[in-house]
């Protein structure tokens, strides 16, 4: 064989792509004899290893969620039975809530945006959700009452329809259909528009023909969009108060975090910068004896602003001493069947789940036990303090699987019997959409065995998913025979009501209607901002009158809000305005010189009064430095930096991605679960989607 | 019970054709991208792939899923690029003993922005050239497979990434010797 050095061969030879023996070996003798040959086979491999090299490096490009969910949908086409993938469905249902929510503020825009809001009665709209539950107000009974009471701006709107409305998506609506609809019209973009009151934006459909049609089958406005203004710097001569009721919603994060797990960046309206904060706990002191919850305040300067100060207000509410609930002994007996797969079934279980696993404690324990075809146990008893185990557990859940075999539902008891806790809340909780095979044949032995058990005192729940409002007898037998109780979970809230609240009242209310005022003192403070919070804002009267609602605070809950503060002497940046012509402004109180920056007031009521109490303390700025602020208040300012970058907001000052990632890093601190690492991952993410 | 069986059916497809979109979404794009020229276009034809994946059987590819996608992908790809009329298609430049392009001066390479030299100099092979080096260096795809994806005879792959990395080799090699030169065209081939 005759080879020469511009012989193909020589370079399938230097590729290792030659398969045939014989010529392989012959290329091989060609090269060993000839310097050139070998320097050329070097060359080669040089060139093709810097091209791997570079082509490697080459910005990668994905699909969009938009299409990812086309494919999804074909694939559900495929599974027949209209089941649907479950994390973008998930998505769709919540984006779907989302829509609503912002459909529905519009509707109380007018008084959210006007300078005055008041209390009216507000009856939704024929397509409204009327019998949506609020969310907003999670941790107890009043969910209704928010709704059904006139509902005034803070009424905790915004949370519940997303609550109500998970999994109880009307008939005849896609959720994917959606949130396709909404993500071609993030992407077509939002036209400006008058400040108050803020208008519905009209649509501009981009993707013609088929958005129509899914247009015409809403029944909602899923097109308009409430618009969230950031609130402006607001003067103290002429705004000393600045009034708001807390938000411990966190839905807002959730929102953006799907957004860019589908490599989109959320709509600047869809980013709530207070709820993104309070998704994360901060190390708040408890309070002291007597006193719901404690009032932290750490003032340091503004990392996207570095002459203007940064004000966190943290509430912690009183942990509720362990003595005070029961102990639990929870055995949650799953459906992972295919049929569990649409998101209002395990994706909402799985979501309910994390509600209750957050309130767990090292005295409580619990265990999973799956059953599909087959059954099998995916997490034996658990302490409830791993809770990064328990999680990891439940993410793992997927309908479809199946396990070993073996009778899940005997299982599930022995397990929950043998590790008793005596005095504790023993249970087994079966969650299914009723088309169950829990491994034991016969109705009658099922019921036989549920009765047997309950005397040993492990009690059954049984909770339906996704089945209409059809409560289906056979569960509802079960629940009874075994001392238990049956509900029927079609939204995050009413998940929320059943596995948080009743069980085990795990999660206490301990404060209501909390509300807080800041009054400035100008001889110090320039103009101030509050940093989210839009749709909470009160009026400074709201403030003493205890008929106006506001949010509550669980046992061991944290909220935090934050204010950006211009000190006295620096440009104000508001607006200035001419001086009065009838009026000198007044001079002000001799506690203007104490050099106190501002007073904090809290109004709450206890859970079951009617009467506020007010607490009240003066603040002082020492000066710190950003450098010498805690890690929490660190980590805090970068969520806010985040949000303020999503949003684009005009304060956003010289914050970046990048030093949002910087200071999240520094803030990051022992992040036991992770969540804070996740958002680090979250900016990273949005960083490059910015840069595409 | 029945019912289940065939649910776990389609759920382990479905969780096939979703990790093959988690392993290939990225390359398909990239290479319908270098197709199309549009990076919608690509997406959408990266979409419609795995819609084809989906109602194929897992059996049926086993081993063989990476070519089929590309394989897929450039015919939609190519389609796609005919209707739109707005290159030649790929089928037209086969031929081969077309000369490249005139090297781009060294300054409107750098001006390329952010691409390194190698690139830029890629971009000035003939498109067949350029495919089956990006098939190879980016995807690492055996010849036999880029044959499978592209119709072309192993031989003919073969001598096109020969050709194309030789020029590549020729145009760096002048490159380092002085800028004096790169004006004059390369001749592709004798």
């Amino acid at each position: 064989m005759t080879i020469d050095l511009d012989d193909p061969k020589l370079t399938a030879y230097a590729l290792g792509e030659l398969a045939d023996e014989s010529e392989s070996a012959s290329v091989e003798a060609f090269v060993s004899q000839s310097d050139d040959a070998r320097r050329l086979v070097e060359e080669i491999r040089e060139t093709a290893s810097l091209l791997r090299k570079e082509l490697g490096a080459e910005p990668s490009i994905e699909l969009t969620g938009i299409h990812r969910e086309r494919i999804d949908r074909s694939l559900e086409k495929r599974a027949r039975a209209g089941r649907f993938v479950s994390w973008i469905a998930a998505a769709a249902v919540v984006l779907l809530g989302v829509s609503i929510v912002w459909w529905w503020k519009l509707s109380l825009m007018p008084e959210i945006s006007a300078p005055a809001p008041r209390v009216s009665s507000y009856a939704p709209p024929p397509s409204a959700p009327a019998e949506a539950r609020p969310l907003a107000a999670p941790q107890s009974g009043p969910a209704q009452e928010t709704i059904s009471a006139p509902v005034g701006i803070e009424g905790g709107v915004p949370g519940g329809v997303i609550g109500g409305m998970v999994g109880g998506v009307p008939e005849g609506i896609d959720p994917a259909s959606v949130q396709r609809l909404q993500s071609s019209s993030y992407i077509a973009g939002r036209p400006s528009a008058p400040r108050s009151p803020a208008p519905a934006f009209a649509y501009e459909p981009r993707d013609t023909g088929y958005l129509d049609v899914q247009r015409a089958r809403t029944p909602f406005h899923t097109e308009a969009y409430d618009r969230i203004d950031d609130n402006p710097f607001l003067d103290v001569g002429q705004n000393p108060l600045s009034t708001f009721s807390i938000d411990v919603d966190t839905a807002s994060y959730a929102n953006v975090r799907r957004f860019i797990a589908q490599s989109m960046l959320p709509p600047k309206d869809a980013v709530r910068i207070e709820e993104m904060v309070n998704y994360f706990d901060y190390d708040y002191p408890a309070p002291p004896e007597g006193q719901p919850f404690s009032v932290n305040v750490e003032i340091a300067d503004a990392p996207w602003k570095p002459e203007h100060r940064l004000m966190r207000i943290g509430l912690k509410g009183t942990p509720l001493s362990l003595d005070d609930r029961p102990r639990l002994n929870l055995v949650f007996l799953l459906d992972v069947s295919g049929s569990m797969e649409p998101p209002d079934k395990l994706p909402l279980l799985k979501q309910a789940m994390r509600l209750l696993v957050d309130e767990l404690t090292e005295n409580d324990q619990v265990a999973i036990v799956v059953y599909a075809g087959a059954s099998g146990m995916v997490l034996p008893r658990t302490s409830g303090d791993q809770k990064g185990v328990i999680l990891d557990a439940l993410d793992r859940l997927q309908a479809g699987g199946s396990t070993n075999g073996g009778s899940g539902i005997q299982l599930a008891y022995d397990h929950a019997v043998a590790h008793f806790i005596p005095g504790g809340t023993n249970r087994v909780v079966l969650a299914t959409d009723g088309d169950f095979n829990v491994g034991v044949t016969s109705q009658g032995e099922l019921t036989r065995l549920i009765e047997e058990r309950a005397e040993s005192g492990v009690f059954l729940s049984v909770l339906g998913f996704g089945m209409g409002n059809y409560k289906d007898s056979t569960l509802e037998k079960l629940a009874d025979r075994g001392n238990g109780n049956y509900a029927y979970i079609d939204s995050l809230s009413e998940a929320r009501k059943v596995l948080v609240e009743e069980m085990g009242s795990t999660l206490v209310t301990i404060a209501k209607d909390v509300k807080i005022q800041i009054e400035f003192n100008p001889a110090e403070v320039e103009s101030y901002r509050l940093i989210g919070y839009e749709n909470r804002v009160l009026r400074a009267e709201d403030f003493n009158d205890d008929e106006k609602d506001a949010g509550e605070i669980g046992a061991g809950h944290t909220v935090t809000a934050l204010y950006e503060i211009v000190p006295k002497g620096a440009p104000s940046g508001t607006p200035s305005v001419d001086p009065l012509k009838y009026q000198r402004p007044l001079a002000p109180a001799e506690e203007a010189s104490t050099g106190e920056l501002l007073t904090v007031k809290l109004r709450y009521k206890e859970p079951d009064g009617e009467t506020s109490k007010l607490l009240e303390r003066s603040v002082r700025d020492d000066g710190t430095r950003y450098a010498s602020a805690t890690q929490d208040f660190k980590f805090a300012a970068a969520v806010a930096s985040f949000g303020m970058i999503l949003r684009d907001s005009p304060h956003k000052g010289n914050a970046t991605l990048d030093s949002v990632l910087e200071l999240a890093r520094e803030g990051v601190g022992a992040d036991r679960h992770g969540y804070r690492a996740e958002l680090l991952e979250l900016a990273r993410r949005a960083k490059s989607l910015r840069e595409r | 019970m029945n019912y289940r069986g065939r649910k776990t059916v389609h759920m382990s497809n479905a969780s096939w054709i979703r990790s093959a979109l988690e392993r290939f979404e990225a390359p398909l794009t990239r290479y319908a991208f270098g197709i199309t020229g549009d990076l919608e276009r690509a997406r959408d034809v990266v979409q419609d792939t795995f819609l084809r994946l989906c109602s194929e059987s897992p059996a049926r590819l086993d081993g063989r899923v990476a070519p089929w996608l590309f394989k897929v992908c450039r015919n939609r790809a190519l389609d796609v690029r005919k209707k739109e009329a707005r290159t030649l298609s790929l089928e037209d430049d086969r031929s081969e003993s077309r000369e490249s392009p005139d090297p781009l001066p060294s300054a409107e390479l750098e001006a390329k922005e952010g691409m390194t030299r190698i690139l830029a100099l890629l971009t000035t092979l003939p498109e067949n050239q350029r495919e089956v080096i990006r098939l190879k260096f980016q995807n690492e795809l055996s010849y036999r497979e880029i044959s499978e994806i592209t119709g072309l005879s192993t031989s003919n792959v073969g001598f096109l990434l020969h050709r194309g990395l030789r020029s590549l080799r020729e145009l760096l090699q002048r490159d380092s010797r002085g800028s004096s030169e790169s004006a004059r065209p390369v001749r592709s081939v004798p």
